[in-house]
């Protein structure tokens, strides 16, 4: 029944998420100029919140701590069990409810990308029964804190392959971290082709191809994931903890050296392709909640002094493959893997930091 | 503690299991007047960084890449004692051995851990390190690239 609710919620939301709206991020930044707004996404929280059992809402709400705040995986619940509100668990007003609140929070493309997210995951179940957690339905929304105006609060949307950390209020913008990723990339289902990040694959592989001319923008080294991403954390035992984004606040690059090239020093074509891969990841929160980073690492002194390097297959093709975009603020990874639960294929993984606004900058250690 | 040894190795072999990047983990054990060190290396990133550095084998590649120093600068003596293979579900690993040895006068408690095993080539390479001191055992610390150097001090 719960997989028949959301097998139905999503064929309602690809009806709803036109072609033109899943074809690129621009259309992604030009769409519901209103959404990720403060006061629509805590209204369709409280529209949420009644329809929830005593024992769901224990789950649901949180406080707003560090612990709550870093607590999200690139793997999956296998390995790093989710205990807020389970969305496979939600009866079909609730389901309807809590998709307003993804609709209010989100842009189209974000929305398209956690629909088709959770596709992988449930294409995947038949072919892989090892105790990892496959499955759409287990992905988790929580609140941390009261949503209202003026304090702080974040909205968590996630599970294996997509970490959506929204806050409001904080001090700073707050759409970050925000991980997202595929296993399998492209896949059928129901005679459509499905492919969840083929906006930003494409977008920071143009770029990568575009820098293949340019040795000094190729990095060193290899790289088998993201560089900051979740950590372990001891002690080994029967306690063993792991897998959550506990080193935050992250260290990053500084100088010149390894970081590819800047981009003042591109054509203008290949400014644009920066843009549109930094579009690419910031427009998948609604707006509200991005426009000022954009606007942030789109300025012409910000872009100018943003590094953008690469490693591997600019189209791809292999594992580690890599493109990494290090701004001033921003920082945005895409990497290329080996796939798991069908090792000949591959397996896509992605985040976008900040380094000033993470969580808000509400999450102190 | 053989108990909690097994439940390490199983949410160690959890994590390569669903996970193609799986990390290395260094077990340090301090003794009256050594350390002794088993190493567990990821045969899946050994083999990109056996790629840049394909010198020797596995035993004369980890001495090359690891070291220990006491604080204040002067240089362990680093003895590989064993290298074993070890499989947890569908993920290899190495298992190497380690005797780490203060200099003359040198106190056995506190070093430094300089090590780039797998970090000088695979970027998102992370090697946690474990100390056990008695019955107790914990995380000190992590090495990522670029960092290649960890304090460990007696508490």
């Amino acid at each position: 029944m719960q997989t028949r609710t959301f097998a139905a919620l999503l064929l309602l939301a690809l009806v709803a998420v036109s072609p033109a709206t899943r074809a690129g991020a621009q259309n992604c930044r030009q769409s519901t100029a209103k959404s990720g707004g403060t006061p629509e996404v805590a209204a369709a929280i409280d529209a949420l919140r009644p329809l929830l059992s005593k024992e769901q809402l224990a789950v649901f709400e949180r406080p707003f701590d560090y612990a709550n705040a870093t607590h999200w995986s690139n793997l999956p619940i296998g390995l790093v069990p989710r205990t807020t509100l389970r969305l496979g668990d939600l009866d079909a007003k609730q389901a309807a409810a809590a998709r307003r609140v993804f609709v209010a929070a989100l842009s189209a493309c974000g929305l398209a990308l956690m629909d088709d997210v959770r596709r992988a995951d449930d294409f995947l179940v038949p072919f892989d029964k090892r105790p990892i957690g496959w499955g759409g339905g287990n992905y988790y929304m929580a609140v941390l804190g009261t949503p209202s105006a003026k304090t702080p609060w974040m909205l968590q949307i996630g599970g294996h392959h997509l970490a959506y950390n929204f806050t409001f209020n904080g001090r700073q913008p707050g759409a970050t971290p925000l991980f997202f990723g595929s296993e399998p990339i492209r896949f059928e289902s129901q005679g459509t082709t499905v492919e969840p990040l083929s906006a930003q694959s494409r977008a920071m592989s143009r770029l990568a191809a575009s820098l293949a001319a340019r040795p000094e923008a190729r990095l060193s080294g290899t790289f088998t994931d993201v560089v900051k991403g979740v950590f372990m954390a001891g002690p080994p035992g029967p306690d063993f903890k792991g897998g959550t984004d506990s080193k935050f606040p992250q260290t990053y690059p500084t100088g010149d050296a390894d970081r590819g090239i800047k981009v003042r020093e591109l054509t203008r074509e290949q400014r644009t392709l920066v843009r549109a891969a930094i579009e690419s990841y910031a427009t998948l929160p609604g707006r509200a909640i991005s426009a000022a980073l954009l606007s942030a690492y789109e300025n012409d002194g910000a872009l100018d002094d943003t590094f953008v390097g690469f490693s591997g297959s600019p189209d791809f093709s292999t594992k580690g493959s890599y493109v990494r975009i290090d701004g001033p603020r921003a920082w945005m990874e895409f990497v290329v893997q080996p796939a798991v639960a069908k090792p000949e294929d591959l397996h896509y993984h992605a985040l976008w930091r900040d380094k000033q606004s993470d969580y808000g900058g509400e999450a102190t250690p | 503690m053989k108990r909690a040894a097994g439940l390490w190795l199983a949410a160690l072999a959890g994590t390569a299991l669903a996970h193609p990047a799986p990390s290395s983990i260094v077990r340090l054990e301090f003794g009256a007047s050594d350390v002794r060190a088993e190493y567990w290396v990821p045969v899946s990133e050994l083999g990109y960084a056996r790629a840049a550095d394909p010198g020797g084998d596995f035993g004369a590649y980890l001495l090359r890449h690891v070291a220990a120093e006491s604080p204040a600068g002067a240089r362990w003596h680093v003895r590989l004692a064993a290298v074993r293979a070890a499989t947890y579900q569908d993920q290899p690993y190495l298992v190497a051995r380690l005797e780490l040895a203060p200099p003359v006068g040198a106190t056995a408690r506190d070093l430094v851990l300089l090590d780039d095993a797998i970090t000088h080539e695979v970027r998102n390479h992370v090697v946690y390190v474990v100390a056990k001191r008695g019955a107790e055992s914990g995380l000190v610390g992590a090495l990522q690239y670029p960092a290649r150097r960890l304090e460990i001090a007696d508490r």
